[in-house]
């Protein structure tokens, strides 16, 4: 744990907040026009989820916890916990499926992700910008029956639904963005 | 993607784009229908605010001498209009382009904004409180082509008939933490009052700090809740920026803000005309400045000769109309209003 002025937080940043950990999702620099200045920032608890506000003055110290950030690759998936393991341990990992924040579906076979622990505890996955997948059905499209001119949904392996464009087929593999969810190009 | 390519993807999207266009006609009809001037004063100035928390952006003018003067972006078109005023133009507005530098990008900033500044001879801020809840009911009513009293934002209804609520600082003070108005400006019961909440402070935090950290955290939000427009007047005289004093309360000085659905729309004053005070206030916040380390620059002389000429007994106000556009569009984000946002221009 290390101390850290108000005024350097970011989004990003865990800290001890309340005597619990909170990772940070959004820190802004405010100044009320005269006088100190203040950091404005949203905090979610790490163990419920909930978020809360706080400006914090920029010299107040907050304590940023240690998170570790460990590469894992992705097992298998059960309907409330995903299965990660250690590539190097073999060591296994199950996490709830609420960490994943609605991104199971871009977890396909092998994966490598990263894993935020704090205390031994899984708190956070982050997965590649882009990942590969494979396109499990698409439909013929005809060109100009879609409002959404070009573009066609395929379910992919996973069962995630994309936009892609009407070229693109059944067993396809498909670059995708992890952010969005939107279609990038076509892989190999 | 940049807004162009999701209009391109979407055309619908360019009527929520076309409400600054609304916005700003709305603007120009009701005050012109009261009789005020639209003015234009320079956006590239000698002599920027002297609020010591505000970063300017700075350029240079060359002359044909290749003789360089250091110049700036202003933040406000403040003084130029308040000379106008002193030079007995009357009631004036302006529409204009501001820039804040270092502010950080947010969903209520970009560091170029559209800002609205009017101006009441002869007048103080209560009759800028009038002009406000005129100006906003009007545009809600134009604009939406409604009669109803109720806004609608981001899902939830307010009423903004006139009169908005109206709360001293002092009464939201006593409202949501239980201090008293006499202690209020005493900075010994206001840190006592922070560390009992759990706020941090020690010997180096001032009346400011835990005045400031006490507001944002316990009062400003809890205004959204009242589910109408809140003007909250009366600052603290350290707070008191280019307002007068109260003349039967010293502590205090006559500025408000206005807020609605927890975005701060404007800030306003009964404006200083006392040149001694005025440049006192002035002194005092460039020399913060230079501790601060921030860009250095002089006080307006120009401005205080002016207020040492005389100036009528004036209100006056600064809004963020980016903001306005973005209660009038329902939209969440400033850069859903403005078409090429600093972050999307600036973008690596």
């Amino acid at each position: 744990m290390s101390k850290l002025k108000a005024g350097n937080i970011k989004k990003g940043t865990y800290v001890l907040h309340n005597g619990k950990p909170h990772y940070v999702t959004k820190a802004q620099f405010v100044s009320p026009g005269k006088g100190s200045a203040f950091t404005r920032t949203k905090l979610q608890d790490i163990n419920s989820g909930a978020t809360l506000d706080f400006v914090f003055k920029s010299h107040d110290s907050v304590e940023e916890i240690d998170v570790e950030s460990r590469e894992m690759q992705f097992l298998y998936i059960m309907s409330d916990e995903v299965v990660f393991m250690d590539p190097r341990s073999y060591e296994q990992v199950n996490i709830s499926v609420k960490l994943m924040d609605g991104k199971e579906k871009f977890l396909v076979p092998e994966l490598n992700v990263y894993i935020q622990f704090f205390q031994e505890k899984a708190i956070g996955v982050s997965l590649p910008p882009k990942i590969k997948m494979v396109v499990a059905e698409a439909e013929d499209a005809v060109a100009g029956d879609r409002q959404n001119a070009g573009k066609k949904p395929v379910t992919m392996e996973t069962g995630l639904i994309v936009q892609a464009p009407l070229f693109v087929k059944k067993g396809d593999n498909l670059l995708l963005d992890t952010a969005t969810g939107e279609y990038v190009s076509r892989a190999n | 993607m940049k807004n162009w390519q999701r209009i391109k993807k979407n055309s619908e999207l360019k009527e929520k784009f076309f409400i600054r266009e609304k916005v700003f006609d709305g603007i120009r009809s009701f005050f012109k229908n009261d009789g005020f001037h639209e003015v234009e004063t320079p956006l590239m100035i000698k002599h920027p605010g002297t609020e010591p928390y505000l970063e300017v952006f700075e350029t240079e003018l060359i002359n044909d001498e290749q003789k360089r003067k250091q110049a700036f972006l202003l933040t406000s078109p403040e003084y130029a209009m308040k000379k106008l005023i002193a030079g007995g133009i009357g009631n004036i507005f302006q529409i204009c382009k501001s820039f804040r530098n270092g502010e950080g990008l947010s969903e209520k900033h970009n560091p170029e904004f559209t800002i609205l500044e009017w101006y009441r001879v002869n007048a103080d801020y209560k009759d800028i409180m009038a002009d406000f809840e005129n100006l906003l009911w009007y545009l809600h009513t134009t604009i939406h082509q409604t009669e109803d009293k109720l806004l609608t934002y981001q899902g939830k209804k307010y009423d903004i008939s006139a009169p908005f609520i109206r709360m001293t600082v002092a009464e939201a003070f006593e409202k949501y933490i239980g201090i008293k108005k006499q202690d209020l400006l005493s900075a010994k019961k206001l840190k006592e009052v922070a560390l009992d909440k759990g706020y941090q402070v020690n010997e180096n935090t001032d009346w400011e700090g835990a005045y400031n950290q006490l507001f944002l955290n316990e009062i400003e939000p809890r205004l959204v809740e009242l589910n109408r427009p809140v003007i909250i007047y009366d600052y603290p005289i350290s707070q008191a920026a280019l307002s007068k004093r109260k003349k039967d309360d010293p502590g205090f000085a006559e500025r408000f803000e206005v807020y609605l659905a927890g975005i701060e729309l404007g800030n306003a004053f009964s404006e200083l005309t006392d040149a001694v005070e005025q440049k006192k206030r002035f002194e005092e916040e460039l020399e913060l400045r230079k501790t601060l380390k921030k860009t250095e620059y002089s006080l307006d002389k120009d401005y205080i000769n002016a207020l040492e000429e005389g100036i009528p007994e004036t209100g006056g106000i600064a809004v963020g109309v980016d903001r306005l556009i973005m209660l009038m569009a329902d939209v969440a984000d400033i850069n859903d209003t403005i078409f090429f946002p600093a972050h999307e221009v600036f973008s690596s």
